[in-house]
């Protein structure tokens, strides 16, 4: 009963914080970009336009209002889910239209990624810590030393050569939405998916094996070997769990490189999520655009530590 | 957490990864100068040459020297990046001791400010600071500072408020030392091993940060080469030429490998807890 008494209020503090951060990261977006040596009014209407061009312009979309009013207006409308409208992309387009048809391509790729990087290093991981010293944990930690090595953007071109253009097993080019088909998903996604997860499989890997190696000579995994367990009971009960949390730790911290990968690989290969849009709006010089995608994939980092926070909470009950 | 040059030489890792390290540092120093081709005019008697003796990596689609710019380039890419961590070092590792030292308003803001920035999906924020500050190679190395700054400004805080209670601290206090003093004679020297264990790592994702916005073309703009802007022309011709894209990546690969390898080593000095268990 204590643990989710704490579980909950740990919960609510840490709800507290991400709607703070939220915020803090909306402001910091929204005076950034006005900040910014950036004007929309040129960037939509190029830099040969008119003073009375520009003048209609900033009027229509009200960029003369002072700054603290536009940024109420933008933060109010962002909380409903209005982040107005594209000014140079989908001209008029609402933005929250837009974000809503990419962001789930970029949540499948990412959590297509994570459970790819998840798989590899549990099984990686577990192999080497077990049997630490010999030949097959030296491979494993070298090929992690060589994975977190891999610039992402460039092994998904390796990936191409090799298993696109070289064998053909794969797509080299295109993405099939998961709503359209979730098995075409899956194969046109795994390339992408793996271009991502390589480097994070590989400092999960090792992240996993020094925390099962710590815990392996621990105190309390002695007392339980004398006590007769067998080992496979003292591995999944005594070793696994503890060495869990700073696994689960280090998926959190890593979940903003995760997500960072998204952009350059959905712009290789063709995806249309969040990542290449955002690419395309930095391009066309969208501000707004780039403004709420900066802010979506803020929030969506925050979502993803609140829940590793609370796993976490409840794989280590000290820190609860 | 004292760091030697003589135990660090004695880690094996640290040895392989300071020894490929050293090697790309004296071939980007030292290589535009060998190099007897240009790295921007054009050859049009060379286009797209497969890798050959006169040209080891071969030559892009204006017949210049794929080595030759990538050694331009890896000078490019590697001041950006270095520049870039070392500003985030400074402040992040300021920004940490003032918070683990005294609290106090201004450095908690501070830390907040950097627990925004770290929520960020790095690249993400990369690319929204080019959006800002607009593309060019200083900008790119504001944008790796304040992607890396949360890093330090957490690890130095943390490892500072390991340290603040030591006895040499308090004794520093008691003697009237005055903070900044305190701060940089004895605080400093105590967390400095892991801050530069963790300078080598940020470099290494500095260049992967710059390759990645060249790439798009939101960094480095041509023809002037960087890592990033060398692999971007290989894409276009990726099927005709690999070559150019795959062995760019190749280099960029050996130069990282090299420093994370020294910073794993380097990691490895100092906690020699594990590893005399194993």
């Amino acid at each position: 009963m204590d643990g989710v008494i704490s579980l909950l209020r740990r919960a609510a503090q840490g709800a507290g914080a991400v709607l703070l951060l939220a915020l803090l990261g909306a402001a910091a977006v929204f005076f950034a970009m006005r900040a910014g040596h950036g004007d929309p009014a040129l960037a939509v209407l190029g830099d040969q336009a008119t003073t009375e061009a520009i003048e209609a312009f900033r009027q229509r979309w009200k960029l003369n209002d002072p700054l603290l009013l536009q940024f109420w207006r933008w933060l109010a409308g962002a909380l409903t889910g209005d982040f107005g409208a594209s000014m140079v992309i989908a001209t008029g387009e609402p933005i929250i239209r837009l974000i809503a048809s990419r962001l789930p391509n970029t949540l499948f790729i990412g959590v297509y990624a994570l459970t790819l990087a998840v798989l590899i290093s549990l099984i990686a991981g577990t192999i080497s810590a077990l049997r630490h010293g010999k030949l097959i944990d030296s491979t494993s930690t070298s090929l992690a030393v060589l994975g977190i090595s891999m610039p992402d953007f460039w092994l998904s071109y390796v990936l191409i050569y090799a298993l696109a253009l070289g064998l053909g097993i794969f797509p080299s080019y295109g993405f099939t939405a998961p709503s359209t088909s979730l098995t075409g998903a899956l194969y046109s996604g795994f390339l992408p998916a793996l271009a991502i997860a390589a480097p994070m499989a590989a400092a999960f890997t090792r992240i996993l094996r020094t925390a099962l190696l710590e815990t392996l000579f621990r105190d309390h995994v002695r007392v339980a070997r004398s006590l007769g367990h067998s080992e496979t009971f003292i591995f999944l009960h005594h070793v696994f769990r503890n060495g869990l949390i700073p696994y689960v730790t280090v998926i959190g911290l890593q979940v903003r490189y995760l997500l960072g990968g998204t952009v350059v690989v959905e712009r290789i290969f063709g995806i249309n999520g969040l990542g290449s849009l955002m690419v395309d709006a930095a391009f066309a010089r969208d501000y707004p655009l780039v403004q709420a995608c900066a802010l979506v994939f803020l929030v969506c980092v925050l979502l993803v530590n609140f829940g590793i926070d609370l796993v976490c909470a409840r794989l280590d009950p000290r820190r609860a | 957490m004292k760091l030697d040059l003589a135990t660090a030489l004695s880690n094996k890792l640290a040895l392989i990864g300071g020894c490929i390290t050293a090697f790309v540092a004296l071939a980007v120093i030292f290589g535009p100068w060998l190099s007897p081709y240009s790295p921007t005019e054009p050859d049009f008697l060379a286009l797209l040459a497969p890798p050959s003796l006169s040209h080891p990596l071969g030559t892009d689609s204006f017949g210049r020297d794929v080595l030759t710019r990538i050694l331009y380039g890896a000078r490019i890419s590697f001041a950006v990046s270095i520049t870039g961590v070392l500003v985030a070092a400074i402040l992040g590792v300021t920004i940490g001791m003032m918070s683990a030292w005294r609290g106090g308003l201004w450095s908690s803001l501070a830390m907040r400010f950097c627990d925004l920035l770290f929520s960020f999906p790095s690249f993400v924020l990369a690319l929204f600071m080019m959006v800002v500050l607009g593309y060019g190679i200083m900008n790119i190395a504001i944008a790796i500072s304040l992607i890396y700054m949360p890093i330090f400004a957490r690890l130095s805080r943390n490892m500072a408020l390991l340290v603040k209670d030591e006895p040499y601290v308090q004794a520093a206090v008691l003697i009237g030392q005055p903070t900044s003093s305190i701060l940089l004679r004895e605080i400093l020297p105590n967390i400095a091993a892991p801050v530069f264990v963790q300078v080598a790592l940020g470099v290494a994702f500095g260049i992967v940060i710059e390759a990645g916005l060249s790439f798009l073309g939101l960094g480095v703009q041509p023809p002037n080469p960087s890592l990033g802007t060398i692999m971007a022309d290989g894409r276009e011709y990726f099927q005709r030429a690999p070559w150019v894209l795959t062995l760019t990546g190749m280099v960029v690969s050996v130069a990282l490998l090299g420093l994370n390898l020294l910073s794993d080593g380097l990691r490895d000095v100092m906690d020699p807890k594990l590893r005399a268990r194993l």
